[in-house]
């Protein structure tokens, strides 16, 4: 029976990293979950990003060794509204996820997820996607990354963005596009905290994304065949293992049916008061963990450590 | 490592000679959870014991470098990085009087990916911070 791969993004550790954790704090803390797994934001943990030092470079292979980590997905930006009079053009695009392959390749990450901007409250990305991603696919290739857009709140699976993501696929034959889930799409409770940055005004307007957009979980079976890497987006678990907001209990069965054997890599966005992201995370793979053991308890297979 | 709020105690300061300041600065932590292009910062205004100073009056220093309203606009290499400051000056006769005054941030960030009606969001702050020196 397939086995889900355990990490953790640093994401779960923002305002924490820069404040009041080093990242070999951070790494700390994932070996800690019991994770094989690190994914960092190229930007926010490379301290002179897009170029890291030689010293940088040494204390990252350092640290991956110490705690036995593989670098998963290196997370990107493609800001396209770049001025505020001015869009990127393609070749801009291009370059900017070129740069970021090349990067992540250096640091040995197997996925690369760029974060188009958008033209709209659909999320719909800027139109240059299609040809900046295209211009980079031999790229990708021979660096062995497959480049993941994020399918994300309040964007749901069965939507024109995701059905243009997998066009392009189609279209291309490639092996180095495909989709990441976040599982934010699937939350069904709203939210009280919102660890993403929250303003007043996005309390009082973004409803349907601080609600929660409820995908059914059914709809992972559509897009499955893609999806090689989720980010498991949550917000709070309580003391009895009850996430308040992402139904787990109807996730981790969909996915283990449908034979996701990639990784599950943790993203806590709730309350970002100083040091409550590390238990929280932990939870959430004492809970996940618990499903999956319960799941192939249930039907005849191995059961995790 | 930085105080977790945006504004800095220690930076708050004013500048100019003695007797004859010229205005005041204010530290602010970058507090978005990625590096943000200086473009990308569309201004940062603070609103100090009531009185504002917007963002077009004043000038933002990073590292060594500092930056007009104008310059940052267009500075689309150079970045704020996670786990920095950055520094705004604030042009004002005298400066500020020595002691505790209330001090607003707010920073208008541009983040792309957000839907057009959230460009920018104001990323605000609020706290109490102390002059030391006339």
């Amino acid at each position: 029976m397939s086995a889900f791969k355990y990490g953790v993004s640093l994401y779960s550790y923002t305002e924490d990293l820069g404040t009041v954790m080093s990242l070999e704090d951070a790494f700390d803390h994932v070996a800690g979950t019991g994770s094989t797994g690190i994914e960092i934001l190229g930007e926010t943990s490379i301290p002179t990003y897009p170029e890291p030092t030689t010293a940088w470079l040494d204390s990252w292979f350092a640290l991956l060794d110490r705690y036995q980590l593989e670098p998963t997905n290196m997370a990107a930006w493609v800001d396209t509204r770049i001025t505020i009079g001015r869009n990127m053009s393609v070749e801009e695009g291009a370059a900017q996820i070129a740069q970021d392959l090349r990067l992540a390749h250096r640091l040995g990450f197997k996925f690369l997820r760029p974060k188009f901007g958008v033209i709209d409250g659909e999320l719909t990305p800027d139109p240059i996607w299609q040809p900046a991603v295209e211009r980079n696919l031999d790229l990708a290739h021979r660096l062995d990354i497959v480049i993941l857009p994020e399918i994300h709140s309040p964007t749901p699976i069965k939507h024109p963005v995701t059905d243009a993501y997998i066009a392009f696929i189609e279209r291309t034959g490639t092996k180095n596009f495909g989709l990441m889930i976040d599982t934010g799409i699937f939350q069904d409770r709203p939210l009280n905290k919102w660890g993403g940055g929250e303003t007043d005004e996005i309390r009082k307007k973004a409803l349907s994304f601080l609600n929660g957009i409820k995908v059914p979980v059914e709809h992972l079976a559509d897009v499955i065949q893609y999806v090689p890497f989720i980010q498991a987006k949550f917000h709070h678990i309580d003391e009895n293992l009850h996430d308040h907001h992402i139904p787990w209990d109807r996730i981790v069965p969909m996915l283990k049916k449908l034979g996701y054997a990639g990784y599950l890599s943790s993203e806590y966005e709730g309350a970002r008061d100083p040091w409550v992201s590390i238990e929280q995370v932990r939870r959430q793979h004492a809970l996940i963990r618990k499903l999956e053991a319960e799941y192939d308890a249930a039907h005849g297979g191995n059961v995790h450590a | 490592m930085l105080e977790r709020s945006h504004i800095q105690s220690t930076g708050f300061h004013n500048i100019g000679p003695v007797g004859a300041r010229t205005g005041f600065e204010v530290r602010i932590r970058q507090p978005n959870y990625r590096s943000s292009r200086l473009s990308l910062i569309e201004g940062v205004d603070l609103v100090i014991d009531g009185v504002e100073y917007p963002a077009e009056q004043g000038r933002i220093r990073v590292g060594d470098r500092e930056y007009s309203h104008a310059e940052m606009a267009e500075e689309t290499v150079a970045r704020l990085y996670v786990g920095t400051y950055f520094t705004v000056i604030v042009p004002k006769a005298g400066g500020l009087a020595p002691g505790v005054h209330h001090v607003a941030s707010s920073i208008r960030f541009r983040h792309p990916y957000f839907p057009p009606e959230f460009q920018p969001v104001f990323v605000r702050d609020a706290r109490h911070a102390t002059i030391i020196l006339p």
